[in-house]
């Protein structure tokens, strides 16, 4: 009896985990075809023969590496700048004690009502204002605070037993070291967490880039995309499939590998 | 007793870098939207008219605006609803004690992590009329092929399935963690009760999940106002005729191809409220969790 | 030690040249595909030439994408000497106050030869009598149409339809024979519902198309709109027209032509020079012939589309005359016959149009010929001067929606008449931000 329901349970699993990769390895398939093979009819539900030629488009001629490229370093900009002042500002509200403390941290916490997307035009006024249009700085400044950050380190911190700390107090340890040396390894499992999610994040963005850029070399990966539908020619679908694989796979490769970290990270974003 | 530091200054220094950014490019821009949204603003922002609440009246009475809130509420319970019922489906099948249950859930969370616009550009192939999968498996099976992107109806239906399909995984991580929080000897105490499975699930699982559905309603719901940004521009453009043209993308729209910046700020300014209202429930929610448990 | 400073005094003389300044022009276009790089190498040609003047050109995307970028760019105040704008974006580009107009910046012993310019064109580009911009890329739309498939049909293949009937009558023909599923294609954009008004010599809008004073009203719901309408309807459900489903889908309707879905195409005559490769490499013979134009009404031709050059202020004298050089070198007869070639936009200067004659050219390349006989035809009246409209963008917006709301069913007169009122309401708050 338990042998049947095991049965039935593994296949509604598969059935399930085939529905929904099947949207993927549909877009991996036909990534390897040419326009040919992807026009026939009825479609054909095999590797084609242009898998190489349709990657190096994407790559080459829609200049998909060089915007991964810029992807890629706003993305470890951003992480690595949100982690820092997510760490020191957690730090000053824990650790510190000043006048108005308690506001500074709701003013800081408001922002989580303040998503991008509600600003986009005034942001845009301002960011152009600064003369940042078309570079780094409009794709990276504006994310480099961060509530949610502050708010997990916050959190992490008020959880560290006192005696740990009491002990390092007695030494004698001044802020920058008891940060450094105490705080900052206990907090790694926070800090992955947080860099894995902050990093698809960025990864993934669309809407900014496509306002604040317009010079294509500048561009980032997920605006890229939408660029490989240009020109006279007819939309060739196996290189925007092959575009789309190669730009889903960084965002894809670090959730399995660091799906840990993702799953924590996330889980501890969304309980504030 | 937490150790405490007495240097204000430092404290101060710690803490600049990030309430400049906040400040500059939070807090500053989101008032100037609201300032914004009572001006009619021209091209390239070469003339400013204040209006009043104009534009506000233009996005709670024209009809092209009330078309778009019927849009955006259809997107969002048709989206969330469903990705919440798959997510709690696929997260109950996963709970179960089998072999690779690991995987399993591996597999179904996965899309989570892709990027909106490779989510949006491989619907858009799939549904295409011309190539796409889904009509030759339509036409083979029912024999049917209908014009995904031609009807408004079938347009916003692809919108929605395309998040659904993207979002789900979010739904399965939170439901799958209270799952295997939930008291095991109530269950039990059930099983041996006799009660069906079905009867198990609707009368204690479901109720005990409750904290769990309500969070989730909140959190998708913010998210069904946002991301579904890109799949819009990829896939439909808004169209056909305004068919699938959602808050966000008429900010989008208003602002950056009418240039028309003050109604683009009117319904931010909406936006942004309903999200404090939400978000506001949401803490009242978590705070009546905590002291439930 | 005598020699040596000769020596050094020399080399120094010869390098100067290098090192004196290059006036820096840039330009920003939206020409892609195989434009590119001809736009480029038209460039490169002229740096040569003119030694002290370096233009630099650069492809930006789309027409919006083009002025989207341009319009960051003057927010930042670098904006590129020389703008690409597409004929619908005159009134704004006039509005912005961003430009100057081009004619102002012509000095005596410029050889501009602004009444070279062919009529049509020049009578689009010219606002209160000025040329704001230069002319340069212009086409009209033209009816592509497969010979062979035509010759299955048993139609003749010299003789294309030229009305609303005769595009139904020879559509029924096609598909009766099996020699296409589909009659006709064209791709859903409100240019061509445009040019249809234009060639029944009805106006888009009063004040004589916003020619003699700004318009203050849309006419989207007259009689000429509603022939438009009722007859793409017809089609589309008599399944004798059919689209990609996506709007504005340029590509879309050149694949269903090319792969024979659809017998005719209406689109720019700018794909000529694609259309032809693309007919070879299919193996039919493609014929081309005007736009069809509503029973009952004379053909009064068709308004010039494409886009002009505008220069944007803020820049030194020294680069606003090495822009101007360039624009009327660029523009000049004998690139004219060079892009005309490399493309199919119709060459815009007379001068052009007489040496492409000498050489036999249009006989040659008939294809090439009926778009530019198209535009001899046509009538110089308001309704094919075009529409001057600040909110253009969204008007071609209001427009498609309601096609689309027309083929999914709606009633034809309702929803012109409901895209009437919301294209009036849209002027006016354009308007009122002019003013």
């Amino acid at each position: 009896m338990r042998k049947t329901k095991h049965l039935f349970t593994h296949l509604a699993l598969v059935i399930v985990v085939s529905v929904v990769a099947a949207p993927v390895i549909m877009a991996i398939l036909f990534s390897t075809q040419t326009p040919a093979q992807i026009y026939s009819y009825p479609p054909k539900f095999t590797f084609g023969t242009a898998m190489l030629e349709n990657y190096a488009s994407a790559w080459n001629q829609f200049h998909l590496g060089k915007y991964m490229l810029n992807s890629f370093i706003i993305a470890v900009a951003v992480t690595t700048g949100k982690t820092i002042l997510a760490f020191t500002s957690a730090l000053a509200l824990v650790y510190f004690r000043f006048p108005l403390r308690s506001w500074v941290f709701i003013f800081i916490l408001l922002t989580l009502m303040m998503p991008t997307e509600i600003m986009i035009v005034s942001l845009f006024e301002i960011v152009t204002g600064l003369g940042w249009g078309d570079s780094y700085a409009a794709l990276i400044v504006p994310f480099l605070a961060s509530a949610t950050g502050t708010f997990l380190f916050r959190q992490h911190f008020l959880q560290i037993p006192s005696s740990l700390l009491d002990a390092a107090r007695i030494d004698g340890a001044g802020p920058i070291r008891f940060a450094w040396s105490i705080l900052l390894p206990m907090s790694s499992n926070v800090i992955a967490a947080l860099t894995v999610i902050q990093f698809v994040y960025m990864w993934n963005q669309y809407l900014w880039p496509l306002i604040v850029i317009h010079d294509s070399s500048m561009q980032v990966v997920q605006v890229g995309l939408r660029m490989v539908f240009g020109g006279q020619d007819a939309t060739n679908w196996g290189i925007v499939m092959a575009g789309a694989i190669i730009t889903l796979m960084p965002a894809l490769v670090t959730f399995m590998l660091l799906q840990e970290q993702f799953s924590r990270g996330f889980a501890l974003s969304q309980e504030k | 007793m937490q150790p405490v530091f007495k240097r204000h200054g430092t404290a101060f220094l710690l803490l600049l870098p990030t309430l400049v950014i906040l400040i500059f490019f939070l807090y500053l821009p989101t008032i100037q939207t609201f300032i914004m949204s009572l001006y009619q603003v021209g091209f390239l922002g070469l003339s400013k008219m204040f209006v009043g609440v104009e534009n506000y009246q233009i996005i709670f009475t024209e009809p092209e605006y009330r078309d778009i809130m019927v849009n955006t509420l259809v997107f969002v319970l048709g989206s969330v609803s469903l990705s919440m019922a798959l997510g709690l489906a696929f997260a109950v099948l996963a709970n179960e004690k089998v072999t690779g249950a690991r995987y399993y859930r591996l597999l179904l969370i996965w899309p989570y992590a892709l990027p909106p616009a490779v989510a949006g550009v491989i619907f858009l192939f799939l549904f295409s009329a011309q190539v796409g999968i889904i009509n030759y498996f339509l036409g083979l099976i029912f024999g049917i092929t209908p014009d995904w992107l031609a009807d408004p109806e079938l347009a916003m239906t692809v919108v929605i399935l395309s998040t659904v399909w993207k979002n789900v995984g979010y739904n399965v991580v939170f439901y799958l963690a209270a799952l295997q929080n939930l008291p095991g000897d109530v269950l039990e105490a059930a099983t041996i009760d006799g009660a069906t499975g079905w009867q198990r699930f609707w009368r204690i699982t479901f109720p005990l999940l409750s904290p769990m559905t309500f969070f989730l309603l909140i959190m998708n719901t913010i998210a069904a106002f946002f991301d579904v940004f890109a799949f819009i521009d990829l896939i439909t453009k808004g169209g056909p005729s305004n068919g699938t043209t959602v808050f966000i993308y008429a900010i989008y729209r208003d602002g950056f191809e009418y240039f028309k910046s003050g109604l683009a700020a009117a319904q931010s300014v909406f936006l942004f409220l309903l999200v404090v209202v939400l978000t506001v429930l949401k803490f009242r929610l978590q705070k009546k969790v905590h002291y439930a448990n | 030690m005598k020699r040596f400073v000769v020596a050094l005094f020399a080399v120094l003389i010869m390098a100067t040249p290098a090192l004196a300044e290059k006036t820096k022009v840039s330009f920003w276009h939206a020409m892609g595909g195989d434009r590119i790089t001809l736009i480029k190498e038209m460039c490169d040609d002229f740096n040569k030439a003119h030694p002290d003047i370096e233009v630099t050109p650069e492809y930006k995307g789309s027409y919006r994408d083009t002025l989207n970028a341009s319009i960051l760019a003057f927010k930042q105040g670098k904006a590129p000497n020389i703008v690409h704008i597409f004929e619908v974006g005159s009134q704004l580009a006039v509005d912005a106050g961003i430009f100057m107009p081009f004619e102002d910046t012509i000095k005596p012993g410029d050889d501009a030869k602004l009444d070279d310019f062919v009529d049509g064109v020049a009578n689009y580009y010219r606002i209160g009598g000025k040329f704001y911009s230069v002319p340069f890329n212009s086409s009209n739309p033209v009816l592509y149409y497969n010979k062979t498939l035509f010759k299955k049909a048993g139609l003749d293949p010299e003789n294309p339809p030229k009305t609303f009937n005769e595009v139904i009558a020879a559509s029924e023909k096609l598909k009766a024979s099996g020699a296409a599923p589909y009659g006709i294609t064209w791709p859903l954009h409100c240019w061509f519902v445009e040019q249809w008004m234009g060639n029944q010599g009805a106006l888009l809008a009063n004040n004589e198309n916003g020619r003699a004073a700004r318009a203050t009203d849309i006419l989207l719901d007259s009689e000429p709109m509603l022939k438009i309408m009722t007859w793409w309807k017809k089609m589309y459900d008599d399944k004798l027209f059919v689209y990609s489903g996506k709007v504005e889908d340029w590509d879309g309707a050149n694949n269903l032509f090319i792969s024979g879905q659809a017998a005719m195409l209406i689109t720019s005559t700018s794909d000529i020079t694609f259309m032809q490769k693309a007919a070879e490499e299919n193996h039919f013979e493609l014929g081309t012939g005007f736009l069809p134009v509503a029973d009952g009404s004379e053909n009064f031709g068709t308004i010039v589309g494409g886009a002009s050059l505008w220069m944007t202020k803020g820049h030194s004298d020294k680069a606003n005359d090495a822009t101007k050089d360039f624009l009327l070198w660029f523009t000049n007869t004998a690139n004219e016959v060079r892009w005309h070639k490399g493309t199919g936009y119709f060459p815009v200067r007379k001068s052009a149009v007489t040496e492409l004659e000498k050489e036999n050219w249009f006989e040659k390349n008939p294809a090439y010929a009926a778009a530019f006989k198209q535009l001899m035809a046509t009538k110089p009246v308001r309704s094919t001067q075009g529409a001057m409209l600040g909110m253009f963008p969204e008007l071609r917006n209001i427009v498609t929606d309601a096609v689309q709301s027309i083929l999914n069913g709606a009633d034809i007169k309702a929803t012109m008449k409901d895209a009437d009122a919301r294209a009036d309401k849209a002027l006016e708050r354009y308007n009122r931000s002019v003013k």
